[in-house]
Order: C-alpha cells, then structure tokens, then sequence
C-alpha cells in the first residue's frame, strides 16, 4: 500500500481499492460530526452569551470595563474594573510563581533525577492536577488561609513591607495572596507536566554534544534544552495562565469577594469568574444576571486572546527556531 | 494485511461500546423520567437557614403521609433559580422575590411559613458570649467606621467587659443570600449613609471585610479569624456554639435571638405586601415589642400555581404551615402567628395542577 494511499483523507479514503468499506464511512461521518459539533458549540455559546449580556451591554456600554461597582446606586450600577484587575493580579501572580517552579521540576524530572524518582513523582505532581478544585478550595480555606495570616502574612509584612504588594498585614484568611497560592498549586502540575515533555524530547544527540564541548549541566539546560523547548514553554504557561483566568471556584472560596482595587495582595477583591460562580444563581434583577454575563463576555475575550497569542508565540518562536 | 483487517475492525467495536453506552444513558434517562412523575414524592430546593425544620418535616411527613419529601439546601438565590427552571416543586426563600425574579418565574406564589432570627456572631478571645452591640455601632463596624474592638463606642455599652485591642474584620455572605438580606434590612434601618450607600439585597458591595460562601462559610471563616464578626442564621450558631451578640432594640432593651425575642418581633408587620411580604426587622419601640429581637425574619416558600404535584404539594405546605409548626421551636423556629397562616392557606387555594 502506497504512503499516499495511507493518507488520503475524506471521502476519497472510503473508495479505496474500488470496496465501499462501512466502518470507515461510520468513523468519517462521526469523526465529522464531532468536529463540526465542536465549531456549531462555539458559535452557539457566543450568541446565547451576547444575548443574555445585551441589556447591560446596552446600558452601560465599553464604560462597563472602567466603572468600578457592583449593585450601586439600589441595585442600578455595575462595573467590571475591579474584577479585571483581580483576574490580571491573580492569574499573573500565580504564573510569575508557578513558572520556575514548574521549569525546575521538570528539568529535575527529564534531566537530573534518577530514573526510580523520576517514576515515582512524575506521576504525584500530575495526580495535583486530579485534585477538584473545591477541594483544593477548601484546603485554602482550612490550611492556607490561617497560614497566610499567620506565618506567611506577618512575615512578608515585615521584611518586605516597603513593597506595595505586602503594605498591609493580613486579618483574614481569604484574600488576594492566598488566591494566588492556589492557582500557583493549580497551574504547577499542569505547566511542568508539559515542559517535562518537552524537555525529554530534546534530541540526546544535542545534549551529548554539548556535553562533550565540556559544556556544565546547567549550560547544557541554558544553551540547548531551553532554547530547543521554548515555543513549547511558552505554549504551556499560556495554557497555566487560561486555567488560573477561568477557576472561578477555589478562587471564589479563598479571595474574599470584595469590589475593591488594592495594591496590597492581603486585601480582598474578586475575579470575573468568581464573581460569576459567586452571584448567578438567585440574582436579584435582571440587570445584575445581564451584568455577569457581561463579565463572562470579558472573560470569553480574554481567553481568546490567550489562546490567540499562544498560537503566534509558538509560530514565531517555531519558525525562527527552524531558521537556527 | 492481517493487521490492517484486525485494525479496521476496532472503529467498530468502538461503535459498539458507544452504541450499548448511548442506548444505557437513554434507558437511565428514561426510567429516570417515570420515577419524576411518580407519585409520592415532592422535591424542593433552596434556602439553608429552613433545611434543618424541613429535614424534621421530611422525617415526620413522611411517617405519616408517606409522602417522601427531598430538600436540597442550596441557598435563598439557588432556591429561587431552581423553581424558576422548574427542577423543583417547591423553593424556600428567606428573602422575598423581587418583581424581577417573579416575571422570570412566571405564574408563581410565596408564602411565609416559617419564622426565625439572624444572629450576629464574633471570635475574641476571652470575649464572653452575648456581647451588647447596637445597631449604629453594627451598621459602622460593616461601613468600616469601627475599626477596632476597644473603639470607645463599643467599650461604652460593654460596662465590664475587657475589650483586646484588635482589629475587627466584618465577614459577609459572597454568594446570593436571603440572611445577607435579613441583614442588610435591618442595617437600612439603622444607619442613614448605609441606606444611602449600601442598600438592603440578597447581595450587596460590601466596603470592608471579606465574602465567604454560605453560613457554613462565613461560620468558619469567623472561627479562624480572631477578631472578626459575621452574621448567620440563629439554628446554626446554636448548633455550632459560636459566640453572638445581644442587640439593643428600639426599647433600649439587649434581645437575644431566641424564641422569646423572635416571637415579640412577629407581629411588627401585620401588612402584608400584594406578594405576601413581610417586613419585620426592627420594631418600633413600645410595650408590645420590648422583647423583640431586631433582626429577626419570616422565611418563604415558593410555589407554581400551575403544578403537576399540586394534588401532593398542597396538604405538604398546609400540614407545614399548621401542624408542621410544633416542630420549630427545639429549632429556635418560632411558629407563625395565626394571620400568616390564615393568608397561606388562602394563596395555597391558587394553587392548582
């Protein structure tokens, strides 16, 4: 059988050899229908989002993103400011944490560790990503919380409190910090499971060259795993950084929704997803339910955004990879 | 070749497993239908603070109906979106529909049937229980006005008692709820700039302090956090020995949310509103409400007046509101004063199927 007779796709596949061949035209039509059910799903949770947002859409307009406010004014007043920046912290912050964290794990999982640790923990960190995230909630809200006020809080306070991000002592358990932990938990697994990948796919010829250049462990991770793996890394914090903007639960449970804009991470504020998770069910007026579906207009933008700026990464970095 | 034809034919038995899965999902799905229209059951939803009276109810109903009863404490907003939906046969509210809620519901009804207080509860260490706070001094603390618990006003009406020098932190409900609303009524009537800026609601933005989910929620959060104050239904911080406050009234006199307080305050409103609401936060002052705790609520039920389970539904929530009552008071559920019962059974007639 010819290579190309191998590949040929669609509903030239199923003339093959002249024999109508009916598992393969089942497998073509469900294959089919999945993927189209995939397109036809998105098209319509778009629509449905826009209509249920309409009202508040057409009330507030783009003013919406810039007004900080929920329920002002009896019930009259929302905004959206305070929850994209809880998004942008919360998200970011647990990236800028989760990120070495997640490259030294996998290094120490592809490169350094031995091979009976490596299969005992790989498969641990990933059983992380397993956890539910309201039950990872509730160990923030058990665990974290009172160790953030306790330990953590006081002592960031007191070295770094020059910073604006630790100007206050914590009071409370939940706040902004402690969202930020546990996304930092939720996207680590995640984050290193796919850089162990990628980094155990680097050519060992490559490796053992630079090894035989005299080059040092760490010049080898610098000089040919990163640059050899970064589209992929890039590509795999974008994916941590959509499940942190879009966990509205664990986050719900440990942030202390609050419409507030603080510099100081022991505050309390809210997300979109959050918020949404937090209010939807028993709104009281209509314009409040058209006001969260507006924040999930947001949030479907920016995880479009995400994704989209994933996809340029990985081409660019790819293509000027091959160039190298 | 072989293991091209043995590769071929895994699709199929793919197709098979899909096939037998498919055909079991709709055969669950199928039974499960029958047994939703099944006689002998009532399935509700809603608030957490009326769960433990009808978990008493589902029990004692049951033995003598056998009417099996299921109630899903999800929370007043959840209740409300559930019967909305039509999931459920009935919904408990602990705050009224907003005319909102009721055109999304379309042709339904509420009625109080049940009756009991909020309490305000706190963790200070060495802090005996029943603490006097006013409502001003309750209204401020929430505003972020009194910021620390040996704040003079505070100290002023606690005669003895020795205060920490510690922050407070207020703790409220994040999600949408109906003691959120018990709450905030009485804030508005308490304090001119929370009416003005606040406003009573299910949910409101809170200037201080930090959201939790639920009173289990607020509950814990309050135990973890020394120095901190929060509000829960009276039948929960009893059960969970928390600490709560007595609360002065419009009498000058300190009530605590037990029945006694709770049943002073149940005639505050006797109007009711076109849809059956009661307002009873407050009291004005007067013999008749001396002992009446200020933040006390009826709590609703809410029905379609277009029922198929109207045959079963409606001696449900008649012997609820009668003889369901007895069981209240080991709840610190106050029966319901006479009027409200008679104004029940009259919305119930328009309920039919």
């Amino acid at each position: 059988m010819s290579v190309a007779q191998e590949r040929a796709t669609g509903p030239a596949a199923l003339q093959r050899r002249g024999r109508f061949r009916p598992g393969d035209a089942i497998l073509y039509v469900v294959a089919c229908a999945a993927a189209l059910t995939g397109v036809v799903l998105l098209a319509l949770i778009t629509r449905e989002v826009l209509t249920e947002a309409w009202p508040a859409m057409q009330k507030f307009g783009l003013g919406f993103l810039t007004t900080q406010a929920w329920g002002d004014h009896h019930n009259t007043l929302f905004g959206a400011k305070s929850f994209i920046y809880g998004t942008v912290v919360t998200s970011f912050g647990a990236l800028l944490i989760a990120t070495p964290i997640s490259l030294a794990i996998a290094l120490f999982l592809s490169e350094l560790a031995p091979r009976w640790i490596r299969r005992v923990v790989a498969p641990l960190i990933e059983l992380l990503a397993a956890i539910p995230s309201v039950v990872l909630g509730l160990w923030g809200i058990l665990v974290l919380g009172p160790f953030v006020t306790g330990t953590l809080g006081p002592g960031l306070h007191g070295t770094l409190g020059w910073l604006p991000i630790f100007s206050t002592e914590p009071t409370v358990g939940s706040n902004m910090f402690a969202a930020i932990l546990i996304l930092t938990v939720m996207i680590i697994p995640i984050v290193s499971s796919i850089c162990r990948e990628l980094f155990a796919s680097v050519p060992q010829e490559l490796k053992d060259g630079a090894l035989a250049l005299g080059a040092t462990r760490w010049e080898v991770v610098r000089g040919v795993v990163f640059p050899y793996a970064r589209a992929g890394i890039a590509a795999a914090l974008i994916l941590g950084l959509g499940r942190a903007v879009g966990e509205a639960i664990a986050v719900t449970q440990v942030i202390g929704s609050r419409v507030a804009i603080n510099s100081s991470l022991f505050e309390q504020g809210d997300t979109l997803a959050s918020r949404i998770a937090g209010q939807y069910q028993g709104a009281d007026t209509a314009l409040q339910i058209a006001s969260l579906v507006y924040l999930a207009v947001i949030l479907l933008v920016f995880s479009l955004i995400a994704n989209l700026a994933a996809q340029l990464i990985v081409r660019r970095v790819a293509g000027r990879h091959q160039i190298r | 070749m072989r293991a091209f034809v043995t590769r071929r034919k895994r699709p199929l038995g793919v197709l098979t497993v899909l096939a037998v899965a498919v055909s079991a999902l709709v055969a669950i799905s199928v039974s499960g239908a029958q047994a939703k229209s099944n006689a002998g059951e009532l399935k509700g939803a809603g608030s957490s603070f009326v769960a433990p009276l009808v978990a008493a109810w589902q029990q004692k109903y049951q033995a003598a109906r056998s009417v099996k009863i299921s109630y899903n404490p999800i929370g007043s907003g959840g209740g409300i979106s559930a019967i909305t939906n039509k999931t459920v046969d009935f919904a408990g509210s602990d705050a009224p529909m907003t005319p909102d809620q009721f055109n999304a519901c379309g042709g339904c009804v509420q009625l109080p049937w049940a009756l009991s207080a909020t309490s305000v509860m706190y963790n200070l260490n060495g802090v005996k229980n029943n603490l006097h706070l006013t409502g001003p001094v309750i209204a401020d603390i929430y505003l972020g006005k009194v910021t620390n618990w040996n704040d003079s006003r505070i100290r002023r009406i606690n005669p003895g008692v020795s205060l920490p020098d510690k922050e407070i932190t207020p703790v409220y409900r994040s999600d949408s709820s109906g003691t959120s609303y018990n709450f905030t009524s009485y804030l508005n009537t308490v304090s001119k700039q929370w009416k003005s800026q606040i406003g009573s609601g299910t949910t409101v933005n809170w200037p201080k302090g930090a959201g939790a989910r639920g009173s289990s929620g607020v509950a814990g959060l309050v135990s973890r956090t020394e120095g901190a104050i929060g509000y829960v239904d009276v039948a929960y911080a009893l059960k969970n020995h928390l600490k709560f406050a007595a609360v002065q009234n419009r009498s000058k006199q300190w009530a605590r949310p037990g029945l006694v307080g709770i049943k002073a305050a149940s005639l505050a409103d006797r109007k009711f509103s076109p849809t059956n609401a009661l307002s009873i936060v407050n009291p004005p002052p007067g013999k008749k409400f001396r002992k009446a705790y200020p933040i006390c609520t009826y709590t609703y039920v809410i029905l379609r007046t277009q029922s198929n389970q109207a045959a079963l539904l409606k001696p449900f929530i008649n012997w609820a509101l009668t003889a369901g009552q007895a069981d209240g008071p080991q709840l610190i559920f106050q029966p319901i004063p006479k009027i409200v019962v008679t104004r029940g059974q009259a919305t119930l007639k328009r309920v039919h199927s």
